[in-house]
C-alpha cells in the first residue's frame, strides 16, 4: 500500500524520463523514481494494480501501471487528453526531465497465480487496453505458466488503438493469437476486422472450457461483452473485469467510487463479473 | 381554488395530456413543498395556501430530455403562482422549453405568508394574475403592495468601503452549498461555471474571495432574468440578503435599458443583444 | 458530581483560548451559529439549539490544505501540512460528537490512516454540552445517541441554574480542569430530558432489498441536487481533491494540494472520463446517500452513517425529510408488495 513516510495521499517524486505518442491524444509516460521509499513501494506491483500520476500544480488523477516491473525500472502509463480535464491536459504538457510525482501502487491486482494454466482471453478497447498490456506481457513473460492467449483489440478508428509497436512482438509469442477490430475501418487500414469487439468475439468465439476472460474498457463495452461471453458459454466466474469509479483518494476515505458498499479503489479495481453481479449497484 | 386544482390536474393526467403535474403537498413539519405526480390518484394529494412558495418552474429542467433515448419529450403541467409565471417567460425566451411541452396552470395569488405577515418578496409584488398561462383558476385578490425599495436604497447610500463590508460579513457564512443556485430556475447550465472540475474560474476552497466572485458573478449572470421570486433567499441555510443583490441589479438593468425579466419572451437585453456599432471589427 | 459556575467556565475559556484554538458557537450573523475560532469568551453564544453545521468541520475541514508542493526549477519539496496546534471545540452537542466516532471509525480504523485527519483528531479535545430537550427534528434515540450521552465526548457538561456539572469522560477531559478547583455538589437529580417517539430505523442488512424498488425515484424527484444535506450532516465525508496555485515567481512555483467538501448529490459526482456517468438520476443519487447512511457505513465501517441530529431536516430546500425515508422505507421492507407513497405524518 503506498504510504510515503506514513501518509498515504503523499505522491513519490519521480522525472518524466520519456513521453512519446501513443495514439490521438494519448501519450505514454515513463517515469523514474527518485527516492529510495518510492522504488520500494514500487518494488513488486501487480498487472491491474493503479497509481495516481501528479502534476504538481496540475492536481492527480488515477492510471493504470502499464509496465511491468520484469521488463523495466521505469512506471509506465498511458494517458488519455481528456478536453475538460485539468490533469490530463497539464500531464500532456509537460517535456521529459520534468518533474512528476506517482502514488501508489493501489488496488487489487489481476489473480495472475489464480489463473496460472488456463486460457486466457484479454479484451481491450480504446484506452482500456492500458491496464491489460501488463497482463499480456506478464503472460508472454511466463509463458509456461499459462494456456493459449487470445487477444481481442479494439478502437473507434486506427490512430486510437494503443501499442501498436508491440503487436508483433504479442503475435510472435507461443500460442498467442491477436486480432484486431476497428469501429470504422478506413479502406487502405488491412490489419484486422470492421466492427465492434463484439463482433469480433463472436467470430473468434474462443472456448469457454478451462478459460478465463479479462475485459477493459468503457462501461458500456464492459456490458455487451459480458452478455456476448455468457452466449458462448463463459461463466461469471470466469470473467474478469478491471472497473473506474472516478477515484480521488484511492484509498478508501474520500467515499466517490463505491458502487453499494464496495469501493472500486480498494475492494477493486479487478473484479470477477459474479461479484459485480452481486453488487447492489450497477456501474452502467 | 384547490378543487379546480385538483381537478384540472387529475383530468390533464387521465387524458395523457400530461405526464407529470408538478404542485404543492402538504410537507412534513408544517409548510409545504413540491409534488411531482404523474398518476391521477395522488391529485388528493395536492394543496394550495399561502405556504406554497417554491417556485416549481426550476423542475422543468428535469423534462427537457426524454427519460429514454428515442421517445418523445414528456409533457408536463406545472402550477404557476404570477412570480413564477414570468420564469416561463424567461425560459421561453431562453428557448429551455417547448411552449407545447407545457401545461401552465396559472393561480392568482395575494401573496404568500410567513409567521403571520406577507412575506417581503409578495409585499412587494404587484402582480396578481400569472402573466402567462394555459389554464387560470382562482380570482386576483386584492392586496397593498409595498415596494419602497428600502434595502436596496440603504444599500445604495454606503460607500464603497461599507458596501464591500457588508456583502464579505454577510457572505462569511456562506458554505457554497449551491441551494441557492440549484432553486433557481433561472441557473440551468449542466456544469456550473462556479463549479468546474478544473477551477476554471474560481478555486473549490470555500473562502471569501471564491464566496464572494460566486456570488457576485451569479447575480451578474441574473441580471435581467431574476423575477424575484425568492426562491434563492428562502433556501439559504444561513439567511444571506441574495434577493437584495439581484433586486440592485434588477434595479440597473430598468434603468439602463427599461427592461425587466420575464415580462414577456424576449430576451434579456443586458449582455445577451448588441445594439448597432456596439460591434467593431479589430 | 463536579460543578463548575458560569463565571469558573468563562475564566477557564478565556485560559483555553490563550494556549490552544478555541472553537465555540459564534454569530455570524441574523443569529445562525457556527463553530469558529474564538480569541476569548465574550465572543461565546450559550444559548441555542445546535450549530448550523456541526463540528465535523473541526476534524475535516470545508477546506483543507493537505500538501504544497515548492518547484524551484524542476526541483521539487512536497511538504505535508498537518495541523499544528491544539483545539479545544466547545459547546458541541452529543450528536455531533457521535458524528465525529463514525468519522474516526473509517479515517483512522480503516487502514490506511488517514494522516491528516489523524493528527488534527488527536491535537482535539471534545467539551460537549447536555441537550436540554430533544427539538423537533431530533431523533438521536433511535441511531444509538441519546441527548445526554457523554461516550465521544472528552468533557461532557450539563446546565443547571448556577453553572454546569462537570462529568470528564477521559483523560484529556480530566487534563483540561486540572487546575481548577471544582465544587463537589450533591448529584440532585438532573430533570430528565423528554425524548421524541422513536424513528424505526431498519437492519442494515435489510435495506439491500429495496435497493430497486421506485420509492427512490420519487423521493428523488423533487431533490434539487445541492449540497445542503451533506455539507450539514456530522458523517459525511465525501471530498473532493485538487491542486490550486498559491504564488509564483521567477525561481519558485508554488502549489497546495486541497481537499474539500463535496457531495455524492451533485449530478457530476460519478462522471468519468469519457462521459459515462452512473447516477445520472436524482432518485439514483439520493438513493445513495441514504445507503451510505444506513447500509454502507454499518457493514463497512461498523459505525452509524446517521447520528439523528435533525439537521438535514431543517434546512432541505424541498422537505426530503430522512425521518419519513425511515418510516417508508420500515414500511416497504414490512410489506415487499407495496407501492409506499410519501405521506406526511
Amino acid at each position: 500500500m503506498s504510504n510515503n513516510g506514513s501518509n498515504p495521499m503523499k505522491p513519490f517524486n519521480g522525472r518524466l524520463v520519456k513521453i512519446r505518442d501513443l495514439a490521438t491524444e494519448i501519450k505514454l509516460f515513463q517515469i523514474e523514481l527518485l527516492e529510495e521509499n518510492g522504488r520500494n513501494a514500487f518494488l513488486t506491483y501487480q498487472p491491474g494494480q493503479f497509481a495516481f500520476v501528479s502534476s504538481y500544480g496540475g492536481g492527480e488523477a488515477p492510471f493504470g501501471i502499464t509496465s511491468i516491473p520484469e521488463q523495466t525500472n521505469l512506471l509506465e502509463f498511458a494517458v488519455h487528453r481528456h478536453p475538460h480535464g485539468k490533469t490530463t491536459n497539464v500531464l500532456h504538457r509537460l517535456s521529459e526531465g520534468d518533474p512528476i510525482g506517482v502514488r501508489g501502487p493501489l488496488g487489487q491486482a489481476f489473480p495472475m497465480q489464480e489463473i496460472k494454466g488456463k486460457d486466457i482471453v484479454v479484451l481491450g478497447g480504446g484506452i482500456g487496453g492500458a491496464p491489460l498490456r501488463p497482463v499480456i506481457n506478464h503472460i508472454i513473460e511466463h509463458r509456461e505458466d499459462y494456456g493459449d492467449l487470445t487477444i481481442l483489440w479494439g478502437a473507434r478508428e486506427p490512430s486510437l488503438l494503443v501499442f501498436t509497436e508491440e503487436y508483433d512482438s504479442w503475435r510472435a509469442a507461443p500460442r498467442t493469437r491477436l486480432h484486431l477490430t476497428v469501429d470504422h475501418r478506413p479502406p487502405e487500414w488491412r490489419e484486422g476486422n470492421e466492427g465492434l469487439i463484439t463482433t469480433l468475439l463472436e467470430m473468434v468465439s474462443p472456448k469457454a472450457d478451462n478459460a478465463v476472460t479479462i475485459t477493459c474498457g468503457p462501461p458500456i463495452m464492459i456490458h455487451f461483452v459480458a452478455l456476448t461471453l455468457r452466449k458462448l458459454g463463459f461463466a461469471l466466474d470466469q470473467m474478469l473485469v478491471t472497473l473506474e469509479g472516478r477515484m480521488h483518494c484511492g484509498i478508501g476515505k474520500c467515499g466517490r467510487c463505491n458502487l453499494g458498499d464496495v469501493f472500486v479503489c480498494t475492494d477493486g479495481p479487478v473484479f470477477y463479473h459474479s461479484q459485480v453481479a452481486e453488487f447492489l449497484e450497477s456501474f452502467l | 381554488m384547490i378543487d379546480k386544482i385538483r381537478s384540472v390536474s387529475r383530468e390533464l393526467l387521465e387524458n395523457g395530456d400530461v405526464s407529470y403535474v408538478i404542485g404543492y403537498e402538504m410537507g412534513t413539519r408544517g409548510g409545504t413543498r413540491p409534488a411531482i405526480i404523474s398518476d391521477a390518484q395522488d391529485v388528493e394529494k395536492l394543496v394550495w395556501n399561502r405556504e406554497c412558495y417554491a417556485n416549481l418552474t426550476t423542475f422543468l429542467h428535469d423534462y427537457k430530455k426524454p427519460s429514454r433515448r428515442g421517445e418523445d419529450l414528456p409533457r408536463v403541467a406545472v402550477m404557476v403562482k404570477p412570480c413564477d409565471s414570468r420564469t416561463i417567460n424567461v425560459l421561453l425566451a431562453e428557448r429551455q422549453i417547448k411552449r407545447e411541452n407545457v401545461h401552465i396552470i396559472g393561480l392568482t395569488c395575494g401573496g404568500m405568508m410567513a409567521e403571520g405577515k406577507l412575506r417581503e418578496e409578495c409585499l412587494r409584488c404587484n402582480i396578481r394574475t400569472p402573466i402567462v398561462y394555459d389554464t387560470l383558476i382562482g380570482d386576483p385578490p386584492d392586496v397593498d403592495v409595498v415596494d419602497d425599495m428600502q434595502d436596496v436604497s440603504e444599500l445604495e447610500a454606503m460607500t464603497a468601503e461599507e458596501r464591500l463590508q457588508f456583502w464579505l460579513s454577510e457572505l462569511d457564512r456562506c458554505i457554497r452549498c449551491y441551494a441557492c443556485r440549484d432553486a433557481c430556475p433561472g441557473c440551468y447550465c449542466t456544469v456550473c461555471e462556479f463549479d468546474r472540475d478544473d477551477s476554471l474560474w474560481i478555486g473549490m476552497q470555500n473562502e471569501l474571495p471564491e464566496k464572494h466572485f460566486f456570488h457576485t458573478f451569479r447575480a451578474m449572470h441574473l441580471a435581467g432574468r431574476c423575477v424575484d421570486c425568492n426562491e434563492c433567499e428562502r433556501v439559504c441555510p444561513m439567511e444571506i440578503p441574495l434577493s437584495l443583490l439581484n433586486r440592485k441589479l434588477a434595479k440597473e438593468v430598468r434603468e439602463l435599458y427599461g427592461f425587466e425579466g420575464g415580462m414577456n419572451t424576449e430576451l434579456t437585453p443586458f449582455i445577451t443583444v448588441l445594439a448597432d456599432g456596439e460591434v467593431s471589427l479589430i | 458530581m463536579r460543578h463548575i459556575s458560569h463565571s469558573q467556565l468563562l475564566s477557564l475559556l478565556d485560559l483555553v483560548a490563550k494556549s490552544q484554538t478555541l472553537i465555540a458557537p459564534k454569530d455570524m450573523g441574523k443569529g445562525h451559529l457556527h463553530l469558529r475560532p474564538v480569541e476569548d469568551s465574550s465572543e461565546i453564544v450559550f444559548e441555542y439549539t445546535r450549530t448550523d453545521l456541526s463540528a465535523k468541520e473541526m476534524v475535516l475541514p470545508h477546506t483543507e490544505r493537505i500538501m504544497r508542493f515548492e518547484n524551484r526549477s524542476g526541483e521539487i519539496t512536497i511538504t505535508d501540512l498537518f495541523i499544528n496546534k491544539d483545539q479545544v471545540v466547545f459547546g458541541l452537542r452529543p450528536c455531533d460528537a457521535h458524528g465525529i466516532a463514525s468519522l474516526d471509525s473509517l479515517f483512522i480504523r480503516q487502514d490506511p490512516v488517514d494522516r491528516h485527519y489523524s493528527k488534527r483528531r488527536d491535537s482535539t479535545t471534545l467539551v460537549g454540552i447536555s441537550c436540554p430537550q430533544m427539538w423537533d427534528s431530533c431523533f438521536c434515540t433511535s441511531v444509538g445517541g441519546s441527548p445526554t450521552e457523554r461516550k465521544h465526548l472528552d468533557v461532557l457538561l450539563t446546565e443547571n441554574e448556577d453553572g454546569y456539572f462537570v462529568d470528564c469522560v477521559t483523560e484529556r477531559g480530566e487534563m483540561l480542569f486540572k487546575n481548577i478547583e471544582l465544587e463537589e455538589v450533591e448529584q440532585t437529580r438532573m430533570s430528565n430530558v423528554t425524548l421524541n417517539d422513536s424513528v424505526p430505523v431498519p437492519e442494515d442488512n435489510l435495506w439491500p432489498t429495496v435497493f430497486d424498488h421506485p420509492y427512490w425515484q420519487q423521493v428523488g424527484a423533487r431533490c434539487l441536487s445541492c449540497k445542503l444535506c451533506t455539507f450539514v450532516c456530522p458523517t459525511c465525508r465525501c471530498f473532493d481533491l485538487r491542486d490550486e496555485p498559491v504564488t509564483s515567481n521567477a525561481e519558485t512555483v508554488v502549489h497546495e494540494r486541497i481537499r474539500t467538501w463535496d457531495a455524492c448529490t451533485s449530478p457530476n459526482y460519478r462522471t468519468i472520463a469519457g462521459g459515462h456517468n452512473s447516477r445520472p438520476q436524482k432518485g439514483q443519487r439520493i438513493r445513495n446517500r441514504f445507503y451510505c447512511k444506513f447500509h454502507y457505513y454499518p457493514v463497512d465501517y461498523g459505525a452509524e452513517g446517521c447520528v439523528g441530529c435533525g439537521r438535514c431536516i431543517d434546512v432541505c430546500p424541498v422537505n426530503i425529510d430522512i425521518v419519513e425515508v425511515l418510516h417508508n422505507v420500515d414500511t416497504l421492507l414490512r410489506q415487499p408488495a407495496t407501492e409506499v407513497k410519501e405521506e406526511t405524518r
